[in-house]
């Protein structure tokens, strides 16, 4: 038993060392590099999400998900503006696994969402980007940093989204 | 004999390697471009006694899951490790023996544009997942994570080839000086359209990929079975003796995905040789699974249709091991359409990987935008078909003799034919639509039959209809109300039910909500049970805290096709989880 309360101390020691040594910098966080899949099977590095130094937003849903159908749903009612307003892309990265994961690309034509979709079938992504529910969603400034997380969804809580990623575009100007 | 691969072993020299590299002078410079990041969740609940809902007393009154992930990563090398306490796990965690503490995940990993390289614990999946996935779902208590090393090469653009050997997770016992079983596995992938020129810009897209895993499993006992177990004149005892069972058993899978613009087609097939097992009863005969999907799409209209195969192909690595996901070494989808919908929970389907074989149609439109019909904002149809049954086999004629398959051939089927047993059907239309600004509906009809008898273990077919209506009025830009109603009409099982809830939202931070399940139409009066619940949660970025109280009733839980049991309780839930 001592052991492991030694493991989790040193643990939490090494996190906080880092967190003072972030805060300091004010360094934002990038993508992880992790390889997923495209719509029609190819591999795709999550490090080449981008938007020519346009704002991202991320979500990682699921067709089984109902509150992340939602916040896409109420995102694609609004999506064109945004975009002609922002210039913004959505990456939607799905977590269906095998067993629903053929059944993406019908599910999204058949809303007729417009959003880049990925597929991320063994949680590698998810994984690595530290989500432990979803709906999850992530906006990325023009430089690829997370500037802003979220989890859950309620509805209006897009509007708190599209906030974030005017203020990255005013910022910009 | 001193133990090499020791649990407290490894972590301390995991812990080791970690201050050494935090202490040395150019840690500092070093963190500096890396990056810790996190998550955390705590899942506790106090429990209440309940003799009418069966809702047992705990011991100890007070139970919690709690894990902690930590990820460090600087450029291509990333480190990570988790921690899970769940010595005193929720009651449903316990009863599938998913009880202890310790790091459960350890790993280094290195990655460039050719080459990565993990050592430690990793998940991985080879295709469909018909030959070999490692995967976890924590909600299910589900990880078959391995411990060991994984190769993947990228020798050219378009080709991947994965190489893994370890030892895999069996809940939290790590002393694996005991374990006498290990996977090993290859496979490769080749992206047609990435290495012929030209191909892409046509708009076609073509993959082939082959794997083959083995598992090492010493066999050091005589499997004993009873011969004649229903006559007793003839009752006997029989052995395969322990150089008779296999101790490697492979499986090898080969796919095929096309696409061409809107049109996709993904098919795999996996073929599994010598593995008489707990799951089938010690039989001899080879597994085999068949995967196919073809699906349509362009804007405003999805259809697919997909088939499943399975048979004889529960693959493990231990043979003794029958319980859920347990030691899995494969992943057989079920590929019927998964429902959110709370009254249907107790009635879906568990992917069969010994004898199933289903097709599944589904068919996404969307009524134009700004049309007649489709109102400003479009309305989306959903419709949706699924048929699962049982193999059509005969069983061997030794079999028949002995009135026992074991240590047989087993039984021989045939391909593409159902057996007489009905596993699940499921037909359904779901409607959604947003009026305008503040209102939007969602509207459901589904008839299930769902083998209770096969799935359960207990009862016959159970059918039932269920009408499901989501209401949605958003009150002003942050205030929101949702409404949740269902009714499941049924005559077997437990009867009808009926479940509402409301749920008062305050974005991007609150909701409260109020809901009931009532089975009303249960045959028996003091059974028409009310199991109730009350909910508030608090969001702020990424943590979410959430409070409630309520009963649960006894049954399944599934997700993905994989299910476990969920015994009744009451009481008050308290969960957090954070990622950072």
């Amino acid at each position: 038993m001592k052991k492991i309360y030694f493991v989790v101390i040193a643990l939490l020691m090494v996190f906080m060392t880092n967190a003072q040594e972030t805060q300091e910098s004010k360094k934002l966080a990038t993508l992880p590099s992790v390889d997923i899949k495209t719509l029609d099977g190819k591999l795709f590095n999550t490090k080449d999400i981008a938007n020519d130094g346009k704002p991202v937003i991320i979500s990682l849903w699921a067709t089984w998900c109902k509150p992340c159908v939602a916040e896409l749903m109420a995102i694609a009612d609004v999506y064109d503006d945004w975009v002609t307003e922002t210039g913004v892309k959505l990456y939607a990265v799905s977590i269906d696994d095998s067993k629903t994961s053929a059944r993406v690309a019908p599910f999204v034509n058949g809303k007729s969402w417009s959003f880049e979709v990925l597929l991320d079938q063994n949680w590698d992504f998810k994984r690595a980007m530290n989500v432990a529910d979803i709906p999850f969603l992530c906006v990325l400034n023009g430089k690829g940093e997370i500037v802003w997380q979220h989890t859950s969804y309620a509805p209006g809580s897009e509007e708190e989204i599209y906030a974030v990623v005017k203020k990255l575009v005013e910022e910009n100007k | 004999m001193k133990p090499f691969l020791s649990f407290g072993r490894i972590s301390i020299v995991f812990v080791f390697a970690a201050f050494c590299f935090l202490n040395s002078a150019k840690a500092q410079l070093f963190l500096g471009n890396g990056k810790i990041s996190g998550d955390f969740g705590f899942n506790g609940m106090y429990y209440i006694p309940d003799s009418l809902i069966g809702a047992e007393e705990v011991a100890g009154k007070v139970r919690a899951n709690t894990f902690l992930n930590l990820l460090y990563t600087n450029g291509g090398i990333t480190a990570g490790v988790r921690y899970e306490f769940y010595s005193y796990p929720l009651i449903d965690f316990e009863k599938i023996g998913y009880q202890g503490q310790g790091l459960t995940y350890y790993f280094a990993d290195y990655k460039n544009d050719f080459l990565q390289v993990t050592a430690g614990t990793f998940y991985e999946q080879f295709g469909n997942g018909l030959s070999f996935r490692a995967y976890e779902d924590r909600q299910l208590g589900v990880d078959n994570s391995l411990l060991g090393t994984r190769i993947k090469v990228t020798p050219y653009k378009g080709i991947v080839i994965k190489g893994v050997w370890g030892i895999e997770r069996k809940n939290f016992d790590f002393d694996y000086t005991k374990r006498n079983d290990y996977i090993r596995g290859i496979d490769a992938e080749i992206a047609l359209a990435e290495l012929i020129p030209g191909m892409a810009d046509k708009g076609f897209t073509t993959t082939f990929g082959g794997s083959f895993v083995s598992k090492y499993e010493k066999s050091t006992e005589d499997y004993y079975f009873v011969i004649h177990p229903d006559v007793d004149s003839l009752t006997a005892t029989a052995t395969i003796p322990a150089d008779k069972i296999p101790q490697n058993v492979a499986t090898w899978a080969a796919r095929f995905n096309f696409g061409y613009k809107g049109f996709r087609l993904e098919t795999e097939y996996a073929q599994k040789i010598n593995d008489p097992n707990v799951t089938n009863q010690y039989i001899y005969k080879d597994g085999q699974a068949l995967f196919f999907s073809a699906t349509y799409s362009t804007k405003g209209l999805g259809v697919s249709a997909s088939f499943i195969r399975a048979d004889n192909m529960d693959f493990r690595s231990q043979r003794g091991e029958k319980n859920n996901s347990l030691l899995s070494i494969n992943y057989i989808p079920a590929i019927n359409r998964q429902y959110a919908y709370q009254l249907l929970g107790n009635y879906s389907y568990a992917s069969q990987p010994n004898g199933q074989i289903g097709a599944q149609f589904q068919l996404n439109y969307q009524i134009p935008k700004k049309s007649k019909l489709g109102g400003k904002y479009g309305t989306d149809i959903t419709l949706n078909y699924s048929r699962f049954h049982t193999l059509n086999y005969d069983t061997v004629l030794l079999a028949v003799e002995n009135g026992t398959m074991s240590g047989t051939e087993g039984y021989s089927s045939s391909f593409f034919g159902c057996g007489k047993d009905l596993l699940y059907q499921d037909i359904g239309i779901e409607i959604s639509r947003r009026f305008d600004k503040k209102w939007k509906l969602i509207l459901a009809y589904n008839y299930i039959i769902y083998n209770m008898e096969i799935l359960q273990g207990h009862g016959g077919l159970f059918h039932g209809h269920n009408v499901a209506a989501d209401l949605t009025w958003k009150i002003t830009n942050k205030h929101a109300l949702r409404l949740e109603a269902q009714h499941l009409y049924s005559k077997d099982d437990l009867g009808s039910w009926i479940y509402a809830m409301l749920e008062y939202s305050i974005s991007p931070r609150w909701f409260f909500s109020v809901g009931d399940q009532w089975n009303y139409g249960n045959a028996e009066s003091a059974q028409r049970i009310h199991y109730y619940n009350i909910a508030a949660s608090y969001i702020i970025k990424t943590t979410r805290l959430s409070l409630s109280y309520g009963k649960t009733r006894e049954g399944i839980l599934c997700v993905g096709g994989v299910c476990r049991a969920v015994p009744a309780s009451n009481g008050v839930t308290l969960s957090v989880t954070t990622s950072f």
